[in-house]
């Protein structure tokens, strides 16, 4: 292996940075450059049409820590994860455990259950309001038929609840696409041991199954959390962060008060202040990603 | 291949499999239906949600989709999102793929997992952070509300993932064929281009389904970004959720289209799927 490396190395030195520096260049120039200058606006005073009109220090970040808004919309975005992320593993982790026992059909179950990954979220929660509307919906009418009456979309708890049902919707199918693939992996001989000394197929998936699965699984937990984080489509759309602002996470209250706005170094810090926030997650997702490379 | 788990399950067990399973598909497959229902119905029939059963409830009425697909503003942002998704597919292949495939191959004074790894701090960025600089960047080129724009835009962010998968895919492909091109006097450049590139199809497949779904499915900057010529379908979902409230019949059709094409390219990739989906971490 390592002579084969050192032989390619000699005729591929320059082939190799002509193949990699575009890539490398691109990504330097426009996602950590972009980064510098979100900081630089979030110090700064934009006055649209003229541009930054003055360095102001900390004075938008000072704006944005006083904003009942901005603590609001972190708020629900952390309850929005907290609630959304766990019920999307468990029902996922099942979900890919009955899969992968392979009864005949498998397949189709696996393929369909799998779908709504590849959904437009915008349109899920377009959908979503003729789901949960109180005037015809499916599931507001189906519970008021059994006497449950939640006003889904006229309640900040109700929207909430709603985009959560949704996104559970939409994305246990990630845990469960990547988890069917980490309990593919372990072997067979693995599950006639375990069956032997087990006394129940439930004791066979606390044993073996889930320790083996759990670091694809924590993969898939942190890369739902990130993801999570950045959520905006399927409450934006089933809402429009309200009534009024209840429902706003982080990334609709950004977005408005961007581009709604215009106010563009309030919006910078907010970036700057979130990113912050969330940096622990992402540390710990790079962590994990460093373990799991060969 | 049977699992030996089911093989020594008993008559209950399995029906009970059966039944968590039928349930997780139902679960899955009713928002599909009740929009298929809704984008038949009048406007007045979808105000009974409890006639389900066309021809038998209500008469099925082409009317809407008629309505929606003959709106010019609807046929464009279709238009426009097929351009701008694919458009960047084909640009991220063309950045990421030579990339992962260098990053794959041959050794770099910085170790491969380690730049592997700072591309992929791009992607974990919330690309709301990052909304400011580039609206003002397009704004500066002249580029707000083009196809152009937006393909530059998603390029930035689905490079780093092509990148990280694309190269732990060229290094899972045996190097022995390589080798032997070699022995035969190829250039690298041949070998990358008529060797590893045929190897590495079904990466490549699977790069490129889920590239081009990220791209059809993103709303933030597709909002933000556009106004109207280059406005793309999920943008013009948005809109109009906010313009013209709900009737379910038209909000329904307007689904079904968004949905469609990314579930349809999804049918046809199985293999790598996790991979993809979680940057290499998992195999399968």
């Amino acid at each position: 292996m390592a002579d084969v490396r050192i032989r390619r190395l000699e005729y591929g030195d320059r082939f190799k940075y002509v193949l990699l520096l575009p890539a490398v260049v691109w990504v330097v120039a426009f996602t950590f450059l972009p980064l510098f200058s979100v900081v630089r606006y979030s110090l700064s005073a934009y006055v649209l049409g003229r541009g930054i009109t003055g360095f102001v220090g900390l004075a938008n970040y000072v704006q944005v820590l006083q904003s009942d808004r901005f603590w609001h919309s972190i708020m629900v975005t952390a309850i929005y994860v907290v609630v959304s992320v766990p019920v999307e593993v468990v029902l996922g982790f099942l979900a890919a455990w009955l899969v992968n026992l392979s009864p005949p059909g498998a397949r189709a179950f696996r393929t369909i259950i799998g779908a709504p990954l590849f959904t437009m979220e915008v349109a899920i929660g377009y959908l979503g309001v003729t789901l949960f509307s109180s005037q015809g919906g499916l599931i507001a009418t189906v519970l008021a038929h059994l006497g449950i009456d939640i006003p889904w979309l006229s309640s900040p708890e109700g929207g909430l609840a709603a985009a959560i049902l949704l996104d559970v919707w939409r994305w246990t199918s990630f845990v469960f696409l990547i988890v069917l693939a980490g309990l593919g992996s372990i072997s067979s001989e693995l599950y006639d041991a375990a069956i032997l000394d087990a006394s129940n197929h439930w004791q066979v998936m606390w044993r073996l199954a889930i320790p083996l699965a759990w670091p694809v699984t924590t993969i898939a937990i942190l890369l739902r959390t990130i993801e999570g984080l950045k959520v905006f489509a399927i409450p934006f759309a089933l809402t429009t962060g309200g009534p009024g602002t209840s429902t706003e996470v982080f990334s609709s209250t950004d977005y408005l008060t961007t581009i709604q706005f215009f106010d563009f170094g309030k919006g910078s810090a907010m970036g700057v202040t979130f990113l912050i926030m969330v940096s622990a997650i992402i540390a710990l997702f790079f962590r994990q990603m460093r373990r799991n490379m060969p | 291949m049977t699992n030996v788990l089911w093989v020594r399950a008993s008559y209950w067990s399995r029906l009970l499999v059966y039944i968590l399973l039928s349930l997780a598909a139902v679960f899955t497959i009713v928002p599909f239906l009740w929009a298929m229902i809704n984008s038949v119905k009048t406007v007045a029939d979808t105000f009974q949600p409890g006639a389900m059963v066309p021809y038998l409830n209500f008469s099925p009425t082409l009317q809407s989709w008629h309505e929606v697909l003959s709106d010019p503003q609807v046929v464009r942002a279709f238009v426009s999102s097929v351009v701008v998704s694919s458009g960047t597919t084909v640009f991220v292949l063309i950045l990421g793929v030579p990339a992962a495939y260098s990053l794959a191959r041959f050794s770099f004074p910085i170790p491969s997992n380690d730049i592997a790894l700072w591309f992929l701090s791009q992607r974990v960025l919330p690309p709301a952070v990052v909304l400011v600089p580039f609206y003002l960047l397009l704004v500066r080129l002249r580029l707000i509300d083009t196809w152009t724009g937006l393909i530059f835009c998603y390029s930035t962010f689905n490079l780093a993932f092509a990148v990280v998968i694309m190269r732990d895919i060229f290094r899972d492909v045996s190097t022995e064929v390589e080798d032997a091109a070699k022995v035969e006097g190829a250039t690298a450049w041949q070998i990358f281009w008529l060797v590893a590139l045929p190897l590495s199809v079904d990466g490549l497949v699977v790069t490129s389904v889920l590239v081009f779904a990220f791209t059809w499915n993103e709303a933030l900057f597709a909002s933000a970004l556009t106004s109207q010529d280059a406005m793309t379908f999920s943008a013009l979902v948005l809109a109009s959720r906010s313009t013209r409230g709900v009737d379910f019949n038209i909000a329904s059709v307007n689904t079904l289209i968004g949905i469609i094409p990314p579930v349809i390219l999804y049918f046809f990739v199985q293999r790598y799927l996790a991979r993809g989906l979680t940057f290499g971490a998992v195999k399968g």
